[in-house]
C-alpha cells in the first residue's frame, strides 16, 4: 500500500506550487505612492523589498519627485516592504503573494522624526538613535555625566525627556509610569526609586516606549490606553571584574612553594598583587604572570629620552625593568625566596598612569668548583678552586610614570624610579695551585664577608611637540639620577707557600666602601619634513655625573688602622656633548638615514687616600673630541623579505674603577691595578639582517651578521709572576690595544613540513672574536671560533598530543697565539624531547627529557647530564577552577650546573652542584577557571 | 544560480532607476571621493577569534585593551555606476610620519553598469587579479539610524561566514550609489561606515568631496602582475587558510586584509 502511495505523494507535492501559481501570478509589480503626513510627496525616498524571515535585502528602488515608486516584474511572494527616508521614522509592512498581476499599496504616510530628536541625537550626540517600532532609544554612553551623577542626572540631558523638580519624568511630553531595569520593574513601583538611586555609568542605554495600560494588561482587554515606559539597559560586566590564581605545593626533600596573584580591574583602572615564596630555585614569577601582574603598563619601558642616533653617553643607570621579580636563576646552588607586590595602572586617552611596588629577596647557598688553566709564554699553573657562598639579597622598588596628551599636540612624559637594596655575601674559597701540572705551589684560603646597602633613584621627564605640518616636531627630555651605596668588606686570607720550609701568610682586611654617583641628562630633538620622501633630524644631548668613591681599608688585628696604601678616595666628574643630525629618506618599503654627531666628553678625576687629603697626583682632565658617523638602511621587498643594515662608531667612556691609580688586592694572588692614562674605547660595529616570512606556507627565516672592529679597545693586560712569599700572583691593569674584533652571525627559522602537524625548527650561530692582550710583557692574541647548532621537530599530531624532539651540538675552539700548543676544543651537545599530553578529558601529562654532555678532549673531561621530568595534572572543580599538579623532577638525580669557557690566557670550568631529584604535589584555585586543552604556541 | 538571478534583478533595478531620472536632483552631484579612517584594533581582533580559548582573550584584552589601535586612511572614488578603493597617501597617525611601508598592490574597482568586479591584492604574500561579475553581500536591514560626514545613514548586518566577521554597515539615505569601502556594496546607498566585529576593524567616512572625476576610476597604466582568479577561487583561498590557522590555533588576519 505504502509503495503505491508514495509516487503519488511525489506527484502532488511537484504540482502544489503549480497549484500554488495558479491562483497567484509568478510575477508581481508593487507600486504606489509615498506621502508625508502633511500628504507632501515623498520625493526620492529608499524603497526596499526584504526577505521577511531574515530581513536580507531582496530589491530596492527609489520613489520618484512625485513620491510614486514600483517594482516591476518582481517575484510573487512574502515581503517585508520597507521605507526610509530622511527625517522620517522608517515605514515597514508585510506584504502577502498577490493574486493579482499588479499590488498597488495606494498611498504610503511617512511619520516624521521630531526635529529635536534628529538634531540633537542624531547631529549633535553622533548617537545612533535606535527605532524598532514604537521603542526609541538612546545611547546613554555618548551623553557625558560627571563621574557620581545618577541616572536622573543623565535623563535632564537626553532630548525629549524632561525631568521635574520632584524627579517625575516626562517623555514626548507624556509621563513616564513604569521605569524597568534590563526589563524587571525596580524595588517598587515608583518609578523614580531606579532613576534616584542608580548611578548613570552603570547604564548602557535608555529605552522609551508605549505600553499597554494597567488595565489592559489585567484584563486582557485592549482599552487602547497606552503608558509610557522607560526600560534602563545595564552595561555589559565583561569589562569589569577580577581574576586570580592561588598555589600551594609541597614535596620530598623538604621542598616547597606558593604563590598567588590577584587583578581587579575595569574599562580604565587595573590593580594588581603578586606574591610568591618558595625553596625550588624560582627566584622570581613566570612571564606570564609578570605580564599580569603588570598589566597594560607591561611593555612600557622604552622611552629613555635619549635622542639621536646609537645614543651612549652617561647611560649607566640601567635599573631592569622587571625590578627583579621575574626569576632569573642562573642554574648554580639552592635558593629560599621570597617576593610580591602591587601594580596600579590608570589608563585612557588622555592618561596613562602607572604606579608599582615590589619587594623580593633571594638567600643563595653555592657550593662550587672551579678548575682553571692559566698558560704563560713558558709554562701554565692550575688553580683548583672549591668555594662556599651563602648570600643574601633583598630589593625594594617603586616606580611611578605618567603619561599625559596635554592636547591633540603635546605629549607629556614623567617617570621615577626608586629602589633600596640590601645584600650580605659570605664567601669562602679554598684554592690550590699547581704549577706545569706537577709541581703544588701553594694553597690559598680566602674567607670574606660582604654588607652593602644602596639605594638609587632614577627620574626622566620627555615632552613631544607636534606642529601643525606634518612630520615636524619637537622633542626635549630631562633626566636626574642619584645612588649611593655603603659598603663593608671583612677580607681574609691564608696562604701557605709550599717552599722548605713552608710560609704561612695571613692577612686580615677590613674595607669600608662609600659610593655616590650623581647624574644630570637632557636631550634635544627636532624633526623637519624636507619633501615628501626627505627628513631632516637634528638633536643635543647633555649628561653630566659626579661620582665620589672612598674605599678605606683598616687592619683589624692593629686596632682597625688605617692602611694608606691601599685606602682611595676619589671624585670624578664626567662631562658628555653632543650636537648632531642625520638626514633620512622614506619612500616605498626604502627607509635610509645617514647621520654625523660631533661628541665631546670631559674626565676629570682626583684621586687622594682619604677626603680632605692632600691629592696624590694632580687632577686628571682629560678632554676627548670625536666625529661620529652613523649609517643605517632598511628595505622591504615585495613578498614579506625585509633587509636591514647599519653601521656605527661607538665612543664610550673608561670605567671609574679601571681609572684609579690605587691596586685592589682582596685577593692576594689576584691584584687588580687602575690605570688613570686609559682612553675611551672606540669600535666601527656593522651589522645586517634579512627575515623572510611565508603567510602562506607559514614558513619563517632570519640571518644576520655583525661585525665590530676596534680602534681602541680596554683589555686587562697581565703580568703573572712568581713571588716566593705568594706562590703565583696574577697581576691585571687596564690599557687601551687595537686589533681586537668580533664577528658573529646567525640563522633561524622554522618550516612547516606538513602544516599544523609537523613544523621543523633549525638555527644556528657561528662566532669568532680577536682578542689581544698582554701577557708579562709579551703580545697574546686569543682568537675563539665557536659554532652551534639546533635543530628541532615539533609534531601534533592531534589537539590533545604535542611531541618535540630535537638536538644541539656546539664547538668553541679557542687557540693563543703565546701558547698554540695549548689551544682548547670546547663542547657543549645536548639532545631534548617532550611531550603534552591530553589522555583524559581533565588529565594531562607533561614530561621532558634533555641529555647534555660536556667534553673538552685535552683535560680529558667528559660529562654527561640526564635530566627528565614528568608531571600530571588533573583539572577539577566548576568551570576547572581546582588543578591538581604531581610532579617529578629530576628523576635520574643528575642535575649539576657545568660551564667552561676560555678567554685570554686561560680556560676554565665551573661546576656547581644544585637542586636534583624531588617529587612535588601541588593545589592550585584560578579564578577564572584552567584551560582543558594543551596549550599551543605562543604567537604573542 | 537563485542568487545569481536575484543579484542581476537587484542591478536591474538600480540601473532601471537610473535610466529612469537622468535628470534627477543627483546625477550631476553624484561624483567625488571620499576618505575612510579606518582604525584597526588588534586586541578586538583577537578577542573575535572563537577558536582561542577564553584564558587567552580574556588576556589579550587585559593587557592590551587600551593601547592597540592602529589608524589609516583610504579612498573610495565613485560615480552612479563606478567606484575604486585604494589606499591613501596620507597617514593618519602622526607617529607614522617619516617611514615607509612598501605599498601592497591594491584596488577594488566595481562596474554597477556591467554588473563587474575588478580587484588587485596581495594574499598571502602572492598578488591575485579577482575577475568575476559582481555578487554583493546578503544584507539584513535593521532600523537604526545616525549621522555619518554629515550624512543620515541606516543600517545594515552582513555576516561573512568564510572569515568570521559580523559586519555592520551604515549607508547614507541621499547618495544612492552601491558602493562601498573594501569590498563591500550592494546597499541602497552609499556605505560611509562599515564596523567589523566590534571595533575590530571601522572604517568611517571623515570627508566627502563631491567633484567631477578625472581618472581616478582607470586602472593603472602599468600592467598589473597578478595571478587571475575568480571570486569563488578567492573564497577558497581564504576559507583554507582560515581553517589552516584555527587548526594551528593563531589568528588568521596576519597576511591578508581583514
Amino acid at each position: 500500500m505504502k509503495r503505491i502511495l508514495l509516487p503519488l505523494w511525489l506527484c502532488l507535492l511537484w504540482l502544489s506550487p503549480t497549484l500554488l501559481q495558479a491562483q497567484n501570478p509568478s510575477r508581481v509589480t508593487i507600486k504606489g505612492i509615498v506621502r508625508d503626513t502633511t500628504e507632501a510627496e515623498a520625493a526620492y525616498a529608499t524603497v526596499m523589498l526584504l526577505n521577511p524571515t531574515d530581513s536580507t535585502l531582496v530589491n530596492f528602488s527609489r520613489s520618484d519627485e512625485n513620491g510614486l515608486f514600483s517594482f516591476k516584474n518582481v517575484k510573487n511572494t512574502a515581503y517585508i516592504f520597507k521605507i526610509s527616508y530622511i527625517g522620517h521614522i522608517p515605514y515597514q509592512q508585510h506584504l502577502n503573494p498577490s493574486p493579482t498581476d499588479i499590488n498597488d499599496l495606494g498611498m504610503v504616510y511617512l511619520k516624521p522624526i521630531s526635529q529635536e530628536l534628529m538634531e540633537v541625537v542624531i547631529r549633535t550626540a553622533k548617537a545612533p538613535l535606535r527605532i524598532r517600532g514604537d521603542t526609541i532609544e538612546y545611547d546613554a554612553t555618548t551623553f557625558k555625566v560627571p563621574p557620581g551623577s545618577t541616572v536622573e542626572d543623565l535623563l535632564r540631558r537626553l532630548p525629549g525627556i524632561e525631568v521635574a523638580a520632584d524627579g517625575s519624568i516626562k517623555a514626548q511630553g507624556r509621563d513616564v509610569q513604569k521605569v524597568y531595569v534590563d526589563g524587571k520593574t525596580f524595588f517598587g513601583d515608583d518609578p523614580k526609586s531606579a532613576t534616584k538611586n542608580l548611578g548613570a555609568e552603570t547604564i548602557s542605554k535608555v529605552q522609551v516606549y508605549d505600553e499597554k495600560s494597567e488595565q489592559a494588561k489585567l484584563t486582557g482587554i485592549d482599552d487602547g490606553k497606552k503608558e509610557k515606559a522607560m526600560n534602563l539597559e545595564l552595561k555589559e560586566e565583561y569589562k569589569k571584574g577580577s581574576f586570580g590564581k592561588l598555589t600551594g605545593a609541597v614535596g620530598t626533600e623538604d621542598r616547597w612553594a606558593a604563590r598567588g596573584n590577584y587583578n581587579r580591574f575595569n574599562e580604565k583602572q587595573q590593580l594588581s598583587f603578586i606574591g610568591y615564596a618558595n625553596n625550588i630555585n624560582e627566584t622570581g614569577v613566570n612571564w606570564e604572570d609578570y605580564g599580569e601582574f603588570k598589566g597594560q603598563n607591561a611593555f612600557n619601558d622604552f622611552d629613555n629620552g635619549d635622542f639621536g642616533f646609537g645614543y651612549n653617553g652617561g647611560g649607566r643607570y640601567y635599573s631592569s625593568s622587571d625590578n627583579g621579580l621575574r626569576n632569573n636563576f642562573d642554574g648554580r646552588g639552592f635558593t629560599k625566596n621570597f617576593g610580591g607586590g602591587v601594580n596600579y595602572n590608570f589608563d585612557n586617552k588622555k592618561t596613562k598612569y602607572n604606579a608599582s611596588y615590589v619587594y623580593n629577596e633571594t638567600t643563595l647557598d653555592l657550593d662550587q668548583l672551579s678548575l682553571r688553566e692559566t698558560f704563560l709564554n713558558d709554562g701554565s699553573f692550575t688553580n683548583t678552586d672549591t668555594s662556599t657562598r651563602l648570600e643574601f639579597r633583598g630589593n625594594h622598588s617603586i616606580a611611578t610614570r605618567i603619561e599625559q596628551n596635554l592636547d591633540s599636540s603635546n605629549l607629556l612624559i614623567v617617570k621615577a624610579n626608586l629602589g633600596f637594596s640590601n645584600s650580605n655575601n659570605q664567601n669562602r674559597q679554598a684554592q690550590y695551585f699547581i704549577e706545569n701540572n706537577t709541581t703544588p705551589t701553594n694553597s690559598l684560603l680566602l674567607d670574606n664577608g660582604t654588607l652593602l646597602d644602596s639605594w638609587r633613584l632614577s627620574s626622566a621627564a620627555i615632552f613631544r611637540h607636534r606642529f601643525k605640518k606634518k612630520g615636524r616636531s619637537f622633542a626635549a627630555s630631562a633626566g636626574y639620577n642619584n645612588s649611593q651605596s655603603d659598603g663593608r668588606e671583612n677580607i681574609f686570607s691564608l696562604n701557605e707557600v709550599f717552599t722548605a720550609p713552608t710560609r704561612t701568610d695571613q692577612i686580615r682586611q677590613l674595607n669600608l666602601n662609600d659610593n655616590a654617583t650623581e647624574q644630570f641628562k637632557s636631550s634635544l630633538l627636532y624633526t623637519e619634513p624636507l619633501h615628501k620622501r626627505w627628513f631632516l633630524e637634528a638633536f643635543y644631548n647633555f649628561s653630566h655625573s659626579a661620582n665620589a668613591v672612598n674605599r678605606q681599608v683598616q687592619d683589624p688585628e692593629l686596632n682597625n688602622e688605617r692602611i694608606t696604601d691601599l685606602s682611595v678616595f676619589y671624585d670624578f666628574t664626567t662631562q658628555f656633548n653632543r650636537l648632531g643630525a642625520d638626514i633620512r629618506y622614506s619612500h616605498e618599503g626604502l627607509n635610509a638615514s645617514a647621520g654625523l654627531a660631533g661628541q665631546r666628553l670631559d674626565l676629570d678625576g682626583r684621586y687622594a687616600t682619604d677626603r680632605d687629603m692632600p691629592l696624590l697626583t694632580d687632577p686628571i682632565k682629560r678632554t676627548f673630541d670625536n666625529a661620529v658617523p652613523y649609517l643605517e638602511l632598511e628595505y622591504e621587498f615585495p613578498n614579506n623579505v625585509w633587509i636591514s643594515a647599519d653601521y656605527t662608531y661607538n665612543v664610550s667612556e673608561p670605567r671609574l674603577t679601571d681609572l684609579q691609580p690605587i691596586p685592589n688586592v682582596n685577593n692576594p694572588a689576584f691584584r687588580n691595578e687602575g690605570n688613570p692614562n686609559l682612553t675611551p674605547e672606540r669600535s666601527h660595529s656593522f651589522s645586517a639582517n634579512l627575515n623572510y616570512w611565508n603567510p602562506a606556507s607559514f614558513a619563517n627565516v632570519g640571518i644576520g651578521a655583525n661585525f665590530s672592529q676596534f680602534d681602541n679597545q680596554i683589555i686587562y693586560n697581565q703580568t703573572i709572576d712568581f713571588v716566593d712569599s705568594i706562590g703565583f700572583r696574577t697581576t691585571a691593569r687596564p690599557d687601551n690595544v687595537s686589533g681586537g674584533n668580533r664577528f658573529n652571525t646567525y640563522l633561524w627559522s622554522s618550516f612547516p613540513i606538513v602544516k599544523t602537524k609537523l613544523t621543523m625548527n633549525l638555527n644556528g650561530n657561528l662566532n669568532a672574536g680577536r682578542s689581544p692582550a698582554f701577557v708579562n710583557g709579551i703580545e697574546n692574541e686569543t682568537d675563539n671560533l665557536g659554532y652551534n647548532f639546533n635543530l628541532g621537530f615539533s609534531f601534533t599530531p592531534s589537539p590533545k598530543l604535542i611531541l618535540y624532539a630535537g638536538g644541539n651540538l656546539g664547538f668553541n675552539n679557542i687557540s693563543y697565539s703565546i701558547r698554540e700548543d695549548q689551544n682548547q676544543k670546547i663542547q657543549n651537545h645536548g639532545a631534548n624531547a617532550s611531550a603534552k599530553w591530553q589522555f583524559a578529558a581533565k588529565t594531562f601529562l607533561e614530561s621532558n627529557f634533555t641529555y647534555s654532555l660536556f667534553r673538552n678532549d685535552r683535560f680529558d673531561f667528559k660529562q654527561e647530564v640526564p635530566i627528565l621530568n614528568a608531571s600530571v595534572r588533573h583539572l577539577l572543580g566548576p568551570s576547572n577552577r581546582f588543578e591538581l599538579r604531581l610532579a617529578a623532577f629530576d628523576i635520574f638525580n643528575r642535575r649539576v650546573s657545568i660551564t667552561q669557557t676560555g678567554n685570554q690566557n686561560y680556560v676554565v670550568r665551573n661546576t656547581a652542584s644544585t637542586l636534583a631529584r624531588y617529587f612535588m604535589l601541588s593545589v592550585s584555585y584560578n579564578m577564572r577557571g584552567y584551560e582543558s586543552k594543551i596549550k599551543k604556541g605562543g604567537w604573542w | 544560480m537563485f542568487k545569481q538571478t536575484r543579484f542581476s534583478l537587484f542591478f536591474g533595478a538600480l540601473l532601471a532607476f537610473v535610466a529612469l531620472f537622468p535628470e534627477n536632483m543627483y546625477s550631476q552631484e553624484l561624483e567625488g571621493d571620499i576618505r575612510y579612517l579606518v582604525t584597526h584594533n588588534w586586541t578586538k581582533k583577537t578577542i573575535a577569534l572563537d577558536y582561542l580559548s577564553k584564558q587567552q582573550r580574556e588576556r589579550a584584552a587585559y593587557m592590551w585593551g587600551n593601547r592597540s589601535e592602529w589608524k589609516v586612511y583610504t579612498t573610495l572614488y565613485f560615480t552612479p555606476t563606478e567606484s575604486k578603493y585604494e589606499d591613501s597617501e596620507e597617514r593618519a597617525e602622526p607617529d607614522d610620519e617619516g617611514y615607509s611601508w612598501r605599498k601592497e598592490a591594491f584596488f577594488i574597482k566595481r562596474n554597477f553598469a556591467q554588473n563587474t568586479l575588478y580587484d588587485v591584492f596581495t594574499l598571502l604574500g602572492k598578488t591575485y587579479i579577482v575577475e568575476d561579475s559582481l555578487r554583493a553581500p546578503e544584507w539584513k536591514i535593521l532600523n537604526d539610524m545616525k549621522e555619518v560626514a554629515g550624512h543620515i545613514c541606516m543600517n545594515a548586518y552582513w555576516e561573512d561566514t568564510i572569515k568570521q566577521q559580523r559586519i555592520t554597515a551604515w549607508f547614507a539615505l541621499d547618495l544612492p550609489v552601491p558602493a562601498g569601502p573594501e569590498r563591500l556594496c550592494g546597499l541602497p546607498g552609499l556605505i560611509l561606515e562599515a564596523d567589523y566585529n566590534d571595533g575590530a576593524m571601522n572604517i568611517a567616512a571623515n570627508r566627502i568631496q563631491m567633484k567631477k572625476l578625472d581618472k581616478e576610476l582607470d586602472l593603472p597604466k602599468k600592467k598589473i602582475k597578478g595571478k587571475k582568479i575568480s571570486e569563488d577561487e578567492y573564497a577558497t583561498i581564504v576559507r583554507k587558510h582560515v581553517e589552516e590557522k584555527r587548526k594551528a590555533e593563531e589568528p588568521w588576519f596576519w597576511g591578508m586584509r581583514y
